[in-house]
């Protein structure tokens, strides 16, 4: 069984409180929910890391990423220049502040237009291999969820983010590899691509658990853990 | 490169050192600040009576709300701007009078009714405004949003330097009116607050407004009771005017040279005291201890 546990988490920047400065404390259960999804990776014996990016890119462990972009450039993690697209960049964030830190890690950017089969494809070479593996899957739903949503409201926005929460929940391989690529796009939904490669995991019967399921500003955010 | 240190726009110069206030009068029914106030003619002309004796230089006229909002059509917005400038210029032939569009339509026709300024707020998306400025021999604002659409909200903007991007936008707009024929005196670059930013970022470029400045293209800005003053301070719309201030007396201090306001009264005491700081201007007078 080589991918052992499965999270999927958010990626706004304003999970890092340095960035949300007196409002962070609005994110303080939501960031809690995912630092408690990236402690379950721990029981691993390695860490990938999976986000969306602008092209399909490996980085090793030690790459760097910065908040610098966004405001905080305080906020670092990693060696050397910041190479890590911002969904790797908060998934490495994320783990740096649980016990799976200590765990050897790598990460994958896949492009957010990847095509499904190819998602699937990915997911199931990942879990066909021997390495005892945490996947830390990191994706958005929907930026088109409400009327203050940072792109306006789209009527089908909400559907599409309940039918991935629920197939979250439900460890749904068949409904997460369903999803359709150019809705997603349109409902700005960041997180297909990354779920996609997960529901090619996910064959491998693992189960899952959704810990939250929110658009508090308008953005459709998820929590998951997968054992 | 032109002489850059005089600002000319309509019959008026503005030298290097002396601040502008363009005062905002919005004919739109949903802006954020005024929230339809002078949507109605009357009720706009009397704003402008108002912010011209209150001291303004400038008034700037919308006819679109900024932010994501119902559609306005060309059309619509011809009907809420070009008889009333010609009406502005009318009741006050002195007055320099700006249009907020990004639209070369409208930009054409608010020229012909008697606009001076064409205020390009989305950044030239659509590149032909810059040739009617040229035609029309007005001013041109050259604003920065980041990439953005008209009328779109900023999502996660990231920038390695957001200072650098502003500039390099707002000179390359400037350089590309230049080219198109217009005025390099009429010319003025503007950071454009919160627009494809998120607040960290429009604090960076207050903080840094010394380095637009020293581009040599006179700076506008634009921070009246932005989302960045906001959520610094935790304020709503309506209660942001003190940060409003300390914004506006900062980019002065630091070489901005129009300041575009919705408290004109305000804004004048704050920039004239900062422009007796500078020493490019005197006190009014000085009794004190004196006699």
């Amino acid at each position: 069984m080589p991918v052992v546990s499965a999270a999927v988490c958010p990626h706004p920047p304003l999970l890092v409180p340095e960035i949300a400065s007196g409002a962070a404390p609005e994110l303080d259960d939501l960031r809690a929910k995912c630092l408690s999804a990236v402690e379950h990776l721990s029981v691993a014996d390695r860490l990938l890391v999976l986000g969306s990016g602008t092209a399909a890119t490996s980085y090793d462990g030690s790459a760097g990423g910065s908040f610098g972009a966004y405001g905080a450039p305080g906020v670092r993690l990693g060696t050397g220049a910041a190479v890590l697209p911002l969904s790797l960049a908060m998934g490495g964030w994320l783990i740096e502040q649980t016990k799976a830190a200590g765990l050897p890690r790598s990460y994958v950017a896949v492009p957010t237009d990847a095509r499904p089969a190819r998602c699937l494809e990915l997911g199931r070479e990942i879990a066909a291999g021997t390495d005892r593996i945490g996947l830390l899957v990191m994706g958005d739903g929907s930026a088109r969820r409400s009327e203050h949503s940072p792109v306006h409201l789209h009527p089908r926005a909400e559907i599409f983010d309940t039918t991935v929460a629920r197939a979250l929940d439900r460890a749904d391989s068949a409904v997460l590899a369903a999803l359709d690529p150019d809705l997603a796009a349109d409902l700005h939904a960041a997180g297909r691509a990354p779920w996609q490669i997960l529901a090619g995991v996910l064959e491998t019967g693992l189960s899952g658990d959704l810990t939250y399921h929110a658009a508090p500003y308008g953005i459709g955010y998820f929590v998951a853990s997968f054992t | 490169m032109a002489e850059r240190g005089v600002l000319r726009l309509g019959g008026r110069s503005f030298a290097a050192g002396e601040f502008a206030l363009m005062a905002i009068v919005n004919r739109t029914p949903d802006s954020f600040f005024d929230r339809g106030a002078t949507f109605a003619t009357e009720a706009a002309h009397q704003a402008i009576d108002q912010a011209v004796a209150d001291g303004a230089d400038l008034v700037d006229i919308g006819g679109v709300k900024a932010g994501y909002g119902e559609p306005v059509s060309e059309d619509e917005e011809l009907r809420r701007t070009v008889d009333f400038v010609a009406g502005i210029r009318a009741r006050h032939p002195e007055l320099v009078i700006s249009v907020d569009t990004y639209r070369s339509g409208v930009a054409r026709r608010v020229a012909e009714a008697g606009a001076d300024l064409i205020n390009d707020t989305w950044a030239g998306a659509d590149p032909e405004v810059a040739a009617v400025a040229a035609e029309f021999g007005t001013g041109l604002v050259c604003s920065h949003v980041g990439g953005l659409s008209p009328r779109t909200d900023p999502h996660r903007m990231a920038y390695d330097d957001v200072v650098a991007d502003v500039i390099r936008t707002t000179t390359a707009l400037a350089d590309r009116a230049v080219a198109a024929g217009v005025r390099p005196d009429g010319i003025l670059i503007d950071p454009t607050h919160d627009f494809g930013k998120n607040t960290l970022q429009s604090l960076e470029l207050t903080r840094r407004l010394d380095e637009l400045a020293a581009t040599g293209w006179p700076v506008l800005v634009a921070v009246s009771n932005k989302d960045f003053i906001g959520e610094t301070l935790e304020l709503p719309p309506g209660q942001r005017g003190n940060g409003t201030l300390a914004a506006l007396t900062v980019s002065a201090w630091l070489g901005a040279r129009v300041f575009r306001v919705h408290d004109v009264p305000a804004a004048r005491q704050a920039l004239d005291l900062v422009a007796v700081l500078r020493g490019t201007a005197q006190p009014a007078g000085t009794r004190r201890s004196l006699a």
